[in-house]
């Protein structure tokens, strides 16, 4: 009890008697006119999708991820959206961790309702097989320091984060036309997200009775007001959402004084994260530019998957076709020649690539000089064997899959079960 | 080891030290007697730094960490601006930004006997001082000075409170008065008490007159003297058309 006592903010009668008289002569304490609003600072993170915005003290980060679902079944082609807020103790004394405070839902719920109910995210250009898979899209939001006004802050982080956001391209393939392939990031340019409009929040905090309204609250002048209202409005001057708390009554003259108010500062909002979008689009193309792709490496395990597969699936059916067993008896040699000369140059290496560490364990110079021959030997090799292979090989897979087309579910079984091919499952990230 | 014995003991003053540091060592030193401030402490014949902060020295042999926090650790005789979060019978709670909240007894004020117990409401600002600081035990503060003469403190009326860092209120206490306040008092007319737990009140007759002096504090933090005095100048020349 008493260490909780210790750890409070706590406001001062000095202080909350000096805010009010202050505003009466028009003032706020941070030097600000009534509808000055604190200076905006975005920044985005390396990744697609972060951004960190400070208004004044304030400072939030948001977060934006993305995986494929299962749509709900009342809008089978619609990708959802989703808010998860974060309030860490750090940022406030009185933010408990754990389980979300009133606020932390609070804070959730404003900026939801702005961004779903205006449409302002296009939701149907994230369905990928109508009733079957969508795309959802993740905002998460962390509060890193509390100095007033987070919805504000919260919510430009939001939407600063879904610009900046891109998503894998994906394709729909397969015999039956519901196989999903996600192609990675430098295999094909990721995708932005359609956003019609941007619906920016603006707070609103009253005091004296409402007979004075300021915008922009700190954090002070949130601990003294006696009511607050956030409005979300676009550079269009549309009303996306209205939120009261507070139990203070407002005049409906006052309400519609702070409308005109927000949607006048609604376009100078936008244009500020605009330009910071731009900003950042413009270095990630110059960033783009010097990029390598790693083409190569694909291009030579490509059809060594294929083979596998051919194999696999042929070795489960029936061997009923003499001329596919010639071809994949040739495939199998094949594969397992590569497969061997991998398995030996894995052999050399002790332990998993990821977490290799040369330093922990000595290693001798001489076993490294070999297995990097035999790599060098592996990689001049296969472009050779891939030529030699190509030509036979592509109609064969052909074949074997025709062969298979008549046995459709269970192929699609062993497709499931088959370690090679990219599933589903490695497109949803683990939680 | 052997960097540790080569460091000079002049080579640590004005520079930012970190914990573990070996700041000063006896063995090479010609006068032994040295006096350890906060923040240092003494291993055999290598005396190390314990926060991170700049090492300061006052002649002949004084030393400690100059550091700057957001949260206060009471000392004995420290002035700090407390909040009455509490009023029991014997005691205020005060809430100084410390690690416990302080206790002020209702007989520490000057005079103070049963009958004329101050009425502090939740939220009132007191300027204390700090009186005791055990281990274990909430610290003592109180309303008057050492020979029990109110002396200033007690109740602050009016006026605004403001919280800053430990280091900008020590530099503002600093003599020669700290730069922003001189060149702050060259041209209005202010009340201020600096609190050694970061906080600041201030008061003056116009509202405006607070807010432009406390901001002009709460901007000066990590300027330098001069710049102070240079930011101080532009401000009031902003205000005054």
């Amino acid at each position: 009890m008493e260490g909780r006592l210790a750890n409070m903010w706590r406001l001062t009668v000095n202080e909350s008697k000096f805010v009010e008289t202050a505003l009466q002569s028009e003032l706020r304490i941070d030097g600000r006119g009534l509808y000055d609003y604190r200076k905006l600072t975005i920044k985005f993170g390396k990744e697609y999708g972060s951004s960190e915005v400070q208004l004044g003290q304030t400072h939030v980060m948001g977060f934006v991820t993305a995986q494929l679902v299962q749509p709900y079944k009342d809008r089978p082609n619609e990708g959802s959206l989703s808010i998860f807020t974060e309030f860490s103790p750090m940022a406030d004394p009185s933010f408990e961790p754990g389980r979300p405070g009133e606020s932390a839902v609070e804070l959730g719920r404003i900026i939801d309702r702005g961004l779903r109910e205006s449409r302002a995210v296009d939701t149907e250009s994230l369905c990928v097989l109508a009733g079957k898979m969508v795309w959802s899209v993740r905002i998460d939001l962390h509060i890193l320091d509390n100095g007033g006004n987070l919805v504000d802050a919260a919510n430009i982080a939001a939407l600063a984060a879904l610009m900046t956001f891109r998503r894998p391209d994906c394709t729909v393939g397969g015999e039956n036309g519901q196989e999903v392939t996600i192609h990675s990031l430098e295999e094909r340019e990721p995708l932005p997200l359609i956003i019609h409009h941007l619906p920016i929040a603006f707070t609103f905090g009253f005091f004296n009775k409402g007979n004075i309204v300021v915008i922009d609250p700190t954090y002070v002048e949130e601990a003294v007001m006696c009511g607050r209202m956030t409005v979300t409005v676009n550079a269009n001057g549309d009303i996306c959402a209205i939120q009261k708390p507070g139990e203070e009554g407002v005049n409906h003259s006052v309400i519609l004084h702070c409308l005109r108010l927000a949607s006048s500062r609604a376009a100078a909002t936008t244009k500020i994260i605009r330009e910071e979008v731009e900003a950042y689009n413009r270095e990630k193309s110059l960033q783009k530019v010097k990029r390598h792709p790693t083409l190569a490496k694909s291009e030579v395990s490509g059809p060594v998957v294929t083979v596998k597969e051919g194999h696999k699936k042929f070795s489960d059916q029936d061997k009923d076709t003499e001329m596919s067993v010639e071809h994949v008896e040739r495939l199998k040699l094949s594969s397992d020649e590569l497969r061997s000369s991998k398995e030996q140059e894995a052999a050399k290496f002790k332990g998993s690539p990821s977490n290799w560490d040369p330093y922990t364990e000595a290693m001798d110079v001489d076993s490294l000089k070999v297995s990097l021959a035999s790599r060098g030997d592996s990689v001049t090799k296969s472009p050779s064997k891939k030529k030699k292979m190509n030509s036979s090989e592509d109609d064969t897979v052909e074949e074997v899959m025709e062969d298979l087309g008549d046995k459709d579910t269970t192929v699609e079984v062993i497709t499931k079960h088959n370690d090679g091919e990219k599933t589903l499952k490695d497109a949803v990230k683990p939680k | 080891m052997d960097a540790k014995v080569s460091v000079s003991p002049t080579s640590f003053i004005d520079q930012i030290v970190v914990p573990g540091d070996v700041v000063l060592d006896l063995s090479n030193m010609t006068n032994q007697t040295i006096k350890l401030g906060s923040g240092l402490r003494q291993d055999n014949e290598a005396i190390t730094a314990m926060r991170a902060g700049k090492l300061s020295y006052s002649k002949p042999n004084k030393y400690w960490v100059e550091s700057s926090h957001k949260r206060y650790v009471p000392r004995p005789e420290d002035h700090v601006l407390g909040i009455v979060v509490d009023s029991k019978a014997d005691n205020f709670w005060i809430d100084i930004k410390g690690p416990q909240i302080a206790l002020l007894p209702v007989l520490a004020f000057e005079g103070g006997t049963r009958r004329n117990i101050p009425k502090f409401e939740v939220g009132t600002l007191v300027y204390v001082r700090v009186v005791k600081t055990n281990i274990g035990m909430n610290p003592d503060v109180s309303c008057t000075d050492a020979s029990g003469k109110a002396a200033e403190f007690g109740r602050l009326k009016d006026g605004f409170m403001f919280e800053t860092s430990t280091g900008l209120s020590r530099m503002l206490l600093s003599s020669p008065t700290c730069p922003v306040l001189e060149a702050l008092g060259k041209k209005l007319s202010f009340e201020i008490a600096i609190g050694l737990n970061g906080r600041v009140w201030v008061n003056a007759a116009a509202p405006r007159t607070v807010i432009i002096v406390s901001n002009a504090i709460m901007n000066s933090e990590s300027l330098s003297g001069t710049q102070q005095r240079i930011m101080v100048e532009k401000l009031l020349a902003k205000i005054s058309d």
